[in-house]
């Protein structure tokens, strides 16, 4: 079976820029046009160095990891929780380091422990990712 | 309640953030209205990991009911 390409404690790392095409293209399709997200005089009234970038533009990143670069091709997400610990500003470079942390071979998950930090190693989020292997019957279905 | 059912209700209560689900030996998947295939999987999931135990794809396809994921489990803990 396919989930036989990964093993727990496996790494896979995948770098990220945030240009300001991937943030005026989220907010294009999403409509999020908060201040905190827009407007530097805003972000400085609470503490922010610079307008944030939208925490769920890191979801996009999670989404194009598993879809593009995982070994595992026939997969779909179940499950997705990330918790954003410190702001992503316009044009950081991020590192997304991703680690297979548990293997459910009965039901074919996989569970990801993922984490991205900034070019200062900073920790910016944590996410928890739970993968389904798609069988041959799910594939049928499909 | 026996040990492990009530314990695999507040599983399963997590897994479909249901609060109000009364799981007994003789529910099946029918019985619940939230007892998808997906969450069925995440319930796999998270029995296995909240008993530190695995079962094969085998086993997972002889429970009839919650009754035998109860037997199975306390057969993996014996």
């Amino acid at each position: 079976m396919e989930i036989g390409l990964v093993n727990v404690g496996d790494e896979f790392n995948e770098e990220f820029v945030l240009s300001e095409e991937t943030h005026e293209g989220f907010m294009k399709v999403f409509k999020d046009r908060h201040p905190l997200h827009t407007s530097t005089k805003y972000a400085n009234k609470y503490g922010f160095s610079s307008n944030v970038m939208h925490g769920n533009i890191l979801n996009g990143y999670l989404s194009y990891f598993v879809g593009e670069c995982f070994p595992l091709k026939q997969i779909m997400i179940l499950a997705q929780d990330i918790k954003f610990s410190n702001p992503v500003y316009l044009g950081d470079k991020l590192l997304l380091v991703a680690r297979v942390a548990a293997i459910h071979q009965s039901v074919s998950v996989v569970e990801l422990s993922c984490r991205f930090t900034n070019s200062k190693a900073v920790t910016v989020a944590k996410a928890a990712l739970s993968l389904r292997a798609l069988t041959e019957m799910d594939v049928k279905e499909l | 309640m026996n040990k492990t059912l009530d314990e695999l209700n507040k599983i399963f209560i997590d897994v479909v953030d249901e609060d109000d689900i009364v799981l007994n030996e003789s529910t099946t998947a029918q019985d619940v209205e939230d007892w998808d295939s997906l969450n069925h999987i995440q319930f796999v999931v998270a029995i296995e990991k909240h008993f530190d135990i695995k079962f094969t794809s085998a086993e997972i396809a002889s429970w009839q009911n919650v009754g035998a994921m109860v037997s199975a489990v306390e057969h993996k803990l014996s």
